[in-house]
Parts: C-alpha cells; structure tokens; sequence
C-alpha cells in the first residue's frame, strides 16, 4: 500500500511537472502565467490549508479509531445508524485505512447499512469545511454536507437490502 | 481569504493551547500529526494548485460551459460525477477544483455532483476496496453513492 501511495503521489506531481516543461517549451509566457495563477491561489489558502492541518491532527489523536469502532460494534438498532453517519463525518484518513477498520468492525457484528454510512458520510469531511467554504461559499458547503449526511443513512439501507438479497 | 485564514488559524491555535494543558503528551502528538499530513500533502498541493494555474491558463471558458455548463442539465450533471468517480487525489484538493469549474461556467449541482463522487466514489480504488469486502458489496456501495452523489448535486441546485 505504501509502495501504492508514493507511486500515485509521485505519479500526479511527476504528470505537472512534465506538462510544465512542455508549456514551458512552447508557450513559455503562458506557462510563467499559469505559474502565477496557481501560486496566487495557494499563497490566499496557505493559511487555511495550515489551519485544517493543525485541526486534522487535533482530530486524528483526540478522537482514536479505538474509539469509533467500539461505538460502531456497540449497537445495532436505529441509533447505530446515526452514530454512524457522526463518527463518518469526523473520520479522517485515505480509505486504505478506513477500509481494513470498518472491516473489523463488520467482522464484530456491525451491519452492512453501518459500514456504508460511515463511508457514505466520509464525505462531509468536517475539518475540511473552512477550506470549503473558502472555495466555494457558506450556502454551497453547507447545502453540500447537510444533503450528504441526509443521504448517507438511506445509501446504507439500500446497500444493505442489495446485500441481503444476493445472500440467499 | 487570508484574513479569513488567520481567524481559523488562532481558533485552532487557542484550542491547542486548551489541548496541551489537558494533556501534554497528547497536544505534542496532535502537533506530530498535522505536521505529517501536511508534510505528506505538501507536493500534492503544489502539484494541484500548478495544474489549476494551467487549467485557467489553457482550458477555454466555452470547453468547461459545454461540458459542465448549465444547458444541458442531465449531461453536465453526468459528467460532473463521471469525473469526480474517476479522479484520484486527496480531498481537499476537490475543493479548488470544482471551485475554478465553478469560475470557468460550470453549473453548481455539476461541481457539488463531482465533489461528493471524488470523495465517495472510487473507480481506481475498486480494487482495493473490493479486496478489503469483497465484489458484491463494493460495486452495490459505488452504484448506490454515484446516484446519491448526482441527486445530492441536483438538489444542492435548488438551495443556491
């Protein structure tokens, strides 16, 4: 997975650099431009980008994985279902991490419905709003994570029904 | 946007300060951590914002209208989640993003419709996650969050 990670990292810095020397070859003044452009944009975020991080490591020690798998294995009512689409919302990592974790947590007797909604509202990505709403504007964000969360629980369920069915 | 940057920052800042005399050991290692992410994240985000500076520079407005644009609802809608399941990439660099999209002429619900599906939805990380839990369930997950990505960005239409 490690070895994955760097290649895909290193795969799309590698990519710009080489359409930079390319540009850079063939249009060197809009190359010099786009430069400009994008460290324009980076130099207005870098701050919020260093706010995020600070506040994603904040979340990654104060609230353990340990943590939300035992709330996740506890329950399997309706109930489970919210703190579900909570925990979701306040997950950070790359899915190779949250995969294996929620597999666990299936294997202890979480259901189906479960691990889909913590996948599902993964994608609010709560420590990430600021840098959102920097982008895109209160209305947007905030319209974005309140439908993601909504439709996070009825996601489960269908999956869940589907994985019922072909289990027969 | 750099002011609003500064406010975040000392917020964090403050509940830091608030974390470390709790418990130290735990404040250095939160510190440890976001100094990881960002260390790790640090040549993606350059590599992300360069590749904006080239799309503003090279995409024309009239290709980003007619792919993404606001006259063909169903097809902007489509594509949006097209790209977002098929892009790899961290998260946050979604953000930025769909944000020169949404400068270049793009209809919102198409932005939001490829924000949910770059999160969610994993076309390269198949794979992967059908290793961890199996076919059956990770194709049913993806199918089911695609939809729910699109009517989540059709919908998001409605409230902006």
């Amino acid at each position: 997975m490690m070895v994955l990670r760097w290649f895909v990292s290193q795969w799309l810095v590698s990519l710009t650099l080489l359409l930079y020397l390319w540009v850079g070859w063939v249009k060197p003044e809009k190359a010099l431009m786009a430069l400009q452009s994008g460290a324009t944009l980076l130099g207005s975020v870098c701050l919020l980008v260093l706010a995020v991080m600070g506040l994603v490591g904040l979340v990654q020690v104060w609230i353990s994985r340990d943590t939300v798998a035992r709330l996740l294995g506890q329950d399997s009512g309706p109930k489970a279902l919210l703190i579900a689409a909570l925990c979701g919302t306040l997950l950070i990592g790359p899915p190779y991490i949250i995969f294996p974790l929620l597999m666990t947590i299936r294997k202890q007797g979480a259901r189906w419905a479960v691990v889909t909604i913590v996948l599902a509202a993964y994608a609010v990505k709560l420590p990430m709003i600021p840098l959102e709403v920097g982008f895109l504007g209160w209305p947007f964000s905030l319209g974005r994570s309140l439908l993601t969360l909504f439709f996070a629980i009825p996601t489960g369920l269908i999956v869940e029904k589907m994985m019922e069915q072909s289990g027969r | 946007m750099l002011k609003t940057g500064l406010i975040y920052l000392v917020a964090i800042a403050i509940i830091y300060l608030f974390c470390f005399k709790e418990d130290a050991e735990k404040g250095r290692q939160s510190l440890t951590a976001a100094r990881q992410t960002l260390l790790r994240m640090f040549p993606l985000l350059l590599s992300i914002f360069a590749l904006i500076g080239l799309f503003q520079e090279f995409v024309p407005p009239e290709l980003v209208h007619s792919w993404l644009g606001a006259d063909n609802h169903f097809l902007s809608l489509l594509n949006g989640g097209l790209a977002g399941a098929v892009a790899i990439g961290p998260p946050v660099a979604a953000f930025p993003i769909a944000g020169s999209f949404i400068e270049s002429g793009a209809w919102p619900p198409a932005a939001a419709a490829f924000i949910v599906s770059w999160v969610s939805v994993g076309v390269v990380t198949l794979p992967v996650e059908a290793h961890v839990f199996g076919w059956r369930f990770t194709l049913w997950r993806n199918a089911v969050t695609f939809v729910s990505a699109l009517l989540i960005g059709l919908l998001i239409g409605g409230l902006i």
